[in-house]
């Protein structure tokens, strides 16, 4: 076997596309709506748990929009190519990652590729929840590496509002005498938002600004031993965790009335999550690939409840937790923007804090659907001049 | 003879370290083993939770021997860890009149509780158990106890309360669960010294990592294994 010599590859720009203005919690109800006319009794509890302040929605107050998911991700990637010393017809590679895609049929990256200005390219579709940019940045960082790409675009995006209005609830058999919902389908509507974020690729740093080295990238599945915990577009058996799937029942009709379309949230799953995420961390640290002391900067997309305190004292005695002030995330501000999350949190980050060449940031991407945890370790690269 | 615990504190935290992802593995890895299963979908029948009790029985009256054992082969110069080990030895060695109570709470008979052999995966963790308690010094078996009692930590409470509710039985009949659920927390501090002292004491932490993964492993066969006697 001989040794096969792979490229490097860099982050060298980053890109968002946060819809209209940001929306405070207290207005919140005006953009998604009130279920049967009346104020989710939930929706201050879930606030105070996740922390959130402000988020985007590409909704306007009655719900009308401008905007596809596909449109607000190619708003992200033109974001992210104004900043870029690559032009659109550099890019050789799209990866684009959602939730939920505006369509069925066809794949997402069609959908964004046709919004943009890019050239014929080769495209790849990630559908996950909130890891799958790490499948598309990785997939794009092993195409820069190993394919010969000269820049790969990366988009992860979200239009999770549509799915949040009155109309997706009303009418169907989980609206209670009351006119509530159950709470595992309220909670994500006080979660969950609206956003798009991007990255350029590419096997060379900048030669004007800073370029993120992409290091690793490591994603672990835990799907054979977790049932489902988050799901939309099925029915799931809570005694077996089996999910049906909408297109299974009599009619489209007969599904949507079922409530098939509503995404949910089985919160006492979650506790099972943690410890399997957390030893992929550990094993990490054991491996070598990270070292504790060595982070500057912790990209970590959460949910408070996730943060538990048992976890963290435990982390502790292991030497293995990162303090506090080394933590960075936009999460209050920008909302939980799923699958566009972790790169708009870099892309504040490179704004707002004074990174220096060499600097190590580790991005951490649970995801809850069915047990996904993803990392990457990335060094911050700076212009020879710039350096001190 | 302690080294300085500043000098320490690099080691313990990487063993730390070490022990945690296996015992977090050990509880990931049980989530797919059939009874274990049933209990988390709220499918376990009565039976099911009889079964389980006949067969925890027998390795949990092991527990406190080969415990007991370990601490005869350890010598004057590990005292204090003696002295732990058969603290420990005293505050389990009656645990296994629980499993007996909380069957007979569920309908079973005492006198099969006490005579079913011990699965084949109870065996082979016994059987592993006493060899490893029986060599000179047996210092890694911190390891095992960690994992044994890191179970009892985060999960037994909850398995317990899940239990009772799917069973509809009362705290008399899962008493058991309940009792390391509330007990090992602190079992696992006491642990915590212990390692810190083995560790002074030179014993490789390779080795007390490697006695947890067997004992992991093992663990999770006797639960595979129910009823196959």
């Amino acid at each position: 076997m001989s040794e096969v010599l792979l490229r490097e590859a860099f982050v060298t720009a980053l890109g968002r596309c946060l819809p209209g203005e940001p929306v405070g919690n207290a207005e919140m109800e005006d953009f998604i709506g009130r279920i049967c006319g009346k104020a989710s009794r939930l929706g201050p509890i879930a606030l105070a748990q996740n922390g959130i302040r402000t988020r985007h929605y590409a909704l306007d107050r009655d719900g009308r929009t401008r905007w596809t998911n596909a449109k607000l991700a190619a708003s992200a990637l033109a974001d992210a190519l104004a900043k870029s010393e690559v032009s659109a017809a550099q890019i050789d590679f799209l990866a684009a990652a959602t939730t939920q895609n505006d369509v069925l049929v066809p794949g997402f990256a069609s959908m964004v590729h046709g919004e943009t200005a890019l050239g014929p390219l080769e495209i790849a579709s990630f559908q996950s929840v909130c890891a799958g940019v790490m499948m598309a940045l990785k997939t794009a960082a092993l195409q820069v590496r190993a394919d010969g790409k000269r820049a790969a675009a990366v988009v992860g995006s979200e239009f999770a509002s549509r799915f949040f209005r009155p109309g997706a609830y009303e009418n169907t058999d989980l609206v209670d005498a009351r006119g509530a919902i159950p709470k595992d389908a309220d909670f994500l509507r006080w979660t969950l938002s609206d956003g798009a974020s991007a990255a350029i690729v590419e096997p060379r740093p900048n030669e004007h600004s800073l370029s993120l080295k992409i290091e690793w990238i490591e994603l672990r599945s835990f799907a054979d031993r977790v049932e489902t915990c988050m799901w939309g577009g099925g029915a799931r058996d809570d005694d077996s965790g089996d999910v049906t799937p909408w297109n299974l029942a009599a009619s489209a009709g007969a599904a949507v009335a079922r409530g098939d379309f509503v995404l949910r949230q089985d919160f006492r799953l979650l506790e099972r999550l943690l410890p399997m995420w957390i030893a992929e961390f550990l094993r990490l640290v054991g491996q070598g690939r990270l070292t504790i002391t060595e982070i500057d900067w912790l990209v970590c997309h959460y949910s408070a409840e996730f943060l538990r305190k048992e976890m963290v004292a435990l982390l502790d005695k292991a030497g293995c937790n990162i303090p506090a002030e080394k933590w960075f995330g936009t999460l209050p501000r920008v909302g939980n923007i799923g699958s566009a999350a972790i790169l708009a949190s870099l892309a504040a980050l490179v704004e707002e804090r004074p990174l220096r060449h060499g600097q190590k940031i580790l991005c951490v991407v649970p995801e809850s659907g069915r047990c996904i945890i993803s990392f990457a370790l990335l060094t911050v690269t700076t212009p020879p001049g710039a350096r001190q | 003879m302690n080294a300085p615990s500043t000098d320490l504190a690099p080691a313990v935290q990487q063993t730390t370290r070490e022990l945690l992802q296996v015992r977090f593995e050990f509880e990931s890895a049980l989530h797919i083993v059939p009874i274990i299963a049933k209990i988390e979908r709220g499918k376990l029948r009565l039976e099911d939770y009889r079964r389980l009790l006949v067969n925890l029985r027998q390795q949990v009256v092991d527990g406190a021997r080969w415990i007991a054992r370990a601490a005869s082969n350890i010598g004057p110069e590990h005292e204090e860890l003696r002295s732990m080990f058969l603290r420990h030895a005293v505050a389990e060695h009656k645990d296994y009149l629980m499993l007996e109570q909380d069957f007979v709470a569920c309908g079973g008979m005492l006198a099969e509780i006490r005579s079913t052999a011990k699965n084949i995966g109870s065996e082979a963790l016994s059987a592993w158990m006493f060899q490893a308690a029986s060599r000179p010094a047996p210092l890694a078996l911190i390891g095992a106890m960690t994992i044994i009692e890191g179970l009892g930590a985060r999960v037994a409470a909850s398995w317990a309360q899940v239990i009772r509710e799917q069973l509809g039985l009362g705290d008399d009949a899962v008493s058991f669960l309940r009792h390391h659920g509330t007990n090992d927390p602190a079992h696992l501090d006491a642990l915590e010294r212990a390692l810190d002292l083995a560790l002074s004491a030179g014993t490789p932490a390779t080795e007390i990592v490697r006695t947890a993964r067997i004992v992991a492993r093992l663990y999770r066969l006797q639960l595979e294994e129910i009823d196959n006697v």
